[in-house]
Order: structure tokens, then C-alpha cells, then sequence
């Protein structure tokens, strides 16, 4: 997984590539963190580039919306395609995230 | 914090006193040299310190005394130095023994044979001695580290083997199985393999009243140790939920209810759930994310909606209840996502399509009771030995002609 974040002020997005599984617990909070650094209103996932989510990358988003709601910004999932796509529609966690 | 250097620093005096109450054979054939070193390392703090006079003494005593370092001489008569390193390290037992080799002419092609026949280091004659403690202080503290380490490896290694085995309990037992079957006359064709020693995957069945079976598949997110520790949380709550196990929605709602408080955040279980009547086929089931299963014959796959919130996230994840038919020459199958997900030798992942060909390609061969036991070989053709994730795998298979 690697990512890339733009902060547009206020308006942040991270643009995910590769596949977002178990062993990219650590990357993923580090990311986490970098967001909550930067002072923003909202962000938007942005998945088109990713091939592949487990149900490991399934919790992190979870806890990418908690911690977006404890921390006052809102959380967008977009672009999701193929296999990711079917995984958020399966686990009905499309409309948890964009909810 | 201070606690964790307080006890570094606890564990730092315990090695440091394992160090110099470590046992020392030093060998050489001249008194003085043996006098020599043998101060030398009493000074240091070194207080068990024996000596051989000759590389055959050596030997005997490494059996007899079992030093933890040796400080030996190249040449001696009868048995040399080099002698002494080849038969040590032809020796599973004593291979690991730190042999630090001291030696008068010091010339590359000696060095390199010194390695050769096995040595751990070399210090030159005349002896320094600040070099020699160093040298055999940083020996001494690699071996005892190594032990130690390898003594918590093999402790943890046998506590997983033996949590494994508790896991292993948590399946269904032959005898359930076989009560199944005998009741349903249907075939239950499972297959479990966790990818560490513990897993987050769990399956279960278990007659019911009225000409009916319960089956369920449960994935935990992750897997490992959090995962496997969770599976007999959920375990021993769905042991609780006797009288819901005839309705599927209603089961994983009272799980979800006592489990949804519990679950650590970005935790959870995809599951499914169906209630099969063998005599009518009738089948009811509802879903929690868990892969869509798949009815399979001849004719084709059909798969089974079992799109819902996976059990453990919100509290109302509002489950419902899918009514289907499993026809007289029907299977059910059931899988978790490692089949779909696991990179295949090009890198590419085979995909929830591409696993759908492989069930119908496999469902037109003879003796359908082997469905899973034939797709699962064809998998682990495309996989290396350890697998990225847990794998379970059940079918019930009708015993009736048209599916055998």
C-alpha cells in the first residue's frame, strides 16, 4: 500500500495504490496520525487505485471513521472499483463510511 | 516507562552476572601462557576459569566440565587447536560453543584456516589483554543471549501448539458431524487451516428440530493471536443462543448484541448463517459480509446473498432472513476470502469470478462429496506453504443420485 495525501486547506485527500491488507496495520495508522496533524474539515479516501482490501483493511477504515468522528473532520470513501467495490457492498461498510 | 528500565536494567545485571560466573577452559601447552591468561581473566571478574594442557585434555574436558567458552591454542602437540575445532564442531552438541583461538604466527593463510575448521574468533600472540576480555565478554554475551532467546522461542512455540490444539476443540467434533450426517443424510465435506498456528476462522453445524441442520462459516478481520482469542469469545457467546439457532437473522442479531460492545474497534466477524430442512430442501439463511456462498450441481453456481454488516461493528445492523430451496441434486459451499484473495503465482488474485470457474468446472466431475477436497488441492497448487490468511472450506453435499 502507499499513499499520498493533498491538503487543499482544510480539504484533505488520500490517494491510495496496491492492495490495503493485515500487514499494513502500521502504514495505516501512520497515516492516521498525519491526517489528524493537519488541521481538516474533511477527507476523502480516495481508492481507485487500489486493487485488493481485506477484511484486516476493511477494520481500518473503521477505525479511520472513528477516529474521524472523535477528531470533528468527515470522512469520504470514493472511487472504489472491482474487488473492493463488491468487499464494501458485501459488508455494507459503503454506507457505514459514507454515512 | 520506568518500570520497563528498571527491568531492563534488572535483566542487564542478571547477564552481566551470568557472564562472569561463566565457566572459561582455557587450552595451551605452555604453563606460562596458561598462567598468563588465566590472571588475565581473574582480573576481569572472571571466577570459573579451568585449564587443559593439550588439545586431548580439552576435548575430555569439554565433556566433562562443559565450559561455555573456550580459549584455546593452535599449536600443541598431539592433539592441535585445529583438531580440537573440527571434532568440536563434527558434533551436533557442541556446535553452538564459542572458540576463541589465540595463536603466535598470524599469517592470512592460517586465519583463513583457523575459520575454516570452525573457530568463532582469533586473537594474536603476545596476548592484549584488554582485547582478549572484550573478546571473550562479547562471546560469552551472544551465547547467553542466543539461550535465551531460544528458550522463550521454544516456550512460545509450545504455548501456540498447545492453544492450537484448544482452537482445533472449538471446530465442530467428529461425533457432531456424524450426528449431522446421520440425521440429514447429507455429506459434510469440511476443511480448516489457520495461517499462523491460531486463526480468526470459525465453521460449526448442529441438528435441528424439525428435519433441519444448522451451518455457519466466521471469519474474524485479521488473524494471529487477537484474531484466535476472539473466536472463543464468539464461540462460547453462540453457545448461549440455543433457542435462536432455528431463526438466522435472530442468531446473528443476539450475537452482534453482545458482541458489538466487546469487539475492540476495526474488529469484527463476516459471517453466514443458514438453517437447511434436508427433507424439503427449504433453506433459510441471512448474512453478515461473510464471501457469498454458492449452491452448486451440474448446472451451474448460484450464489447466495449474504451482504450485511459483519457481526461486532454497530449496535442495529438490522439482519434479515433470505428464504431459498436447495433442489435434490444441489450442494451448499461455503468458503472464506483467503481462496479469492490469495496472489497467485503472476501476482494477479483469482477473484470471486474466477473462483465461480473453478466450482463449476470442478461441480461437472464425478463424485461431488470431494468438491472441496478438489478445489482446495487445485489452490494449494498456486500457493506457497504458508498462506496469507486462515482457510476454511465447507460443503453439505446431498447423498442423492444426481449429485454423486
Amino acid at each position: 500500500m502507499d499513499y499520498q495525501i493533498k491538503n487543499d486547506g482544510g480539504s484533505a485527500q488520500v490517494v491510495f495504490s496496491g492492495d490495503i491488507t493485515f500487514s499494513e496495520n502500521v502504514s495505516f495508522r501512520q497515516l492516521l496520525k498525519d491526517i489528524s496533524q493537519q488541521d481538516v474539515s474533511n477527507c476523502e479516501f480516495d481508492l481507485s487505485g487500489v486493487d485488493m482490501v481485506d477484511s484486516a483493511g476493511l477494520g481500518m477504515f473503521l477505525i479511520a471513521r472513528e477516529q474521524a468522528e472523535t477528531s470533528g473532520w468527515k470522512l469520504t470513501v470514493s472511487g472504489a472499483q472491482g474487488h473492493v467495490a463488491s468487499m464494501l457492498k458485501l459488508t455494507k461498510l459503503s454506507d457505514l463510511l459514507d454515512g | 516507562m520506568t518500570s520497563r528500565i528498571a527491568s531492563n536494567e534488572a535483566e542487564n545485571k542478571e547477564l552481566m552476572h551470568s557472564v562472569f560466573g561463566a565457566r572459561i577452559l582455557v587450552v595451551d601447552d605452555m604453563a606460562l601462557m596458561r598462567q598468563m591468561i588465566g590472571m588475565c581473566l581473574s582480573r576481569g571478574g572472571y571466577t570459573d576459569v579451568l585449564f587443559a594442557n593439550d588439545g586431548d585434555e580439552a576435548l575430555k574436558m569439554v565433556e566433562s566440565e562443559a565450559p561455555d567458552i573456550l580459549v584455546l591454542d593452535l599449536n600443541m602437540p598431539r592433539v592441535s587447536g585445529y583438531e580440537v575445532c573440527r571434532t568440536l564442531r563434527g558434533d551436533p552438541r557442541h556446535e553452538d560453543l564459542p572458540i576463541l583461538v589465540q595463536s603466535a604466527s598470524e599469517t592470512p593463510e592460517e586465519r583463513v584456516e583457523v575459520f575454516a575448521v570452525g573457530a568463532t574468533d582469533f586473537v594474536s600472540k603476545p596476548i592484549n589483554q584488554p582485547e582478549l576480555l572484550a573478546r571473550v565478554r562479547m562471546h560469552l554475551e551472544n551465547r547467553l543471549l542466543i539461550n535465551s532467546l531460544s528458550n522463550f522461542r521454544e516456550r512460545m512455540q509450545s504455548e501456540l501448539v498447545m492453544a492450537r490444539d484448544m482452537q482445533q476443540s472449538l471446530l465442530p467434533e467428529p461425533a457432531m458431524i456424524g450426528e449431522v450426517e446421520q440425521k440429514s443424510r447429507m455429506k459434510v465435506e469440511s476443511f480448516y487451516r489457520a495461517s499462523f498456528e491460531l486463526g480468526g476462522d470459525l465453521w460449526g453445524c448442529w441438528p435441528l428440530p424439525g428435519d433441519r441442520l444448522g451451518l455457519f462459516v466466521l471469519d474474524i478481520a485479521g488473524h494471529g493471536v487477537s484474531a484466535a482469542l476472539n473466536t472463543f469469545r464468539v464461540h462460547a457467546t453462540m453457545a448461549r443462543f440455543t433457542r435462536a439457532r432455528v431463526d438466522p437473522a435472530r442468531f446473528l442479531t443476539e450475537l452482534n448484541a453482545v458482541l458489538a460492545p466487546s469487539f475492540p474497534l476495526g474488529q469484527f466477524a463476516t459471517m453466514f448463517y443458514a438453517v437447511v430442512n434436508h427433507k424439503t430442501g427449504h433453506m433459510v439463511y441471512s448474512g453478515a459480509g461473510a464471501p457469498k456462498p454458492m449452491v452448486v450441481s451440474k448446472r451451474g453456481v448460484r450464489l447466495l446473498d449474504s451482504t450485511g454488516v459483519p457481526v461486532g461493528i454497530i449496535k442495529k445492523p438490522d439482519y434479515f432472513n433470505i428464504e431459498d430451496k436447495l433442489e435434490p441434486d444441489e450442494s451448499l459451499f461455503c468458503y472464506s476470502d483467503v481462496l479469492i484473495e490469495a496472489p497467485l503465482p503472476d501476482g494477479s488474485m483469482l477473484g470471486e469470478d474466477g473462483f465461480i470457474g473453478w466450482v463449476e468446472e470442478e461441480a461437472q466431475k464425478p463424485d461431488r462429496k470431494r468438491l472441496v477436497s478438489r478445489l482446495l488441492h487445485r489452490f494449494f497448487e498456486t500457493q506457497p506453504t504458508s498462506l496469507p490468511d486462515d482457510l476454511t472450506a465447507v460443503a453439505i453435499h446431498p447423498n442423492r443420485k444426481g449429485a454423486s
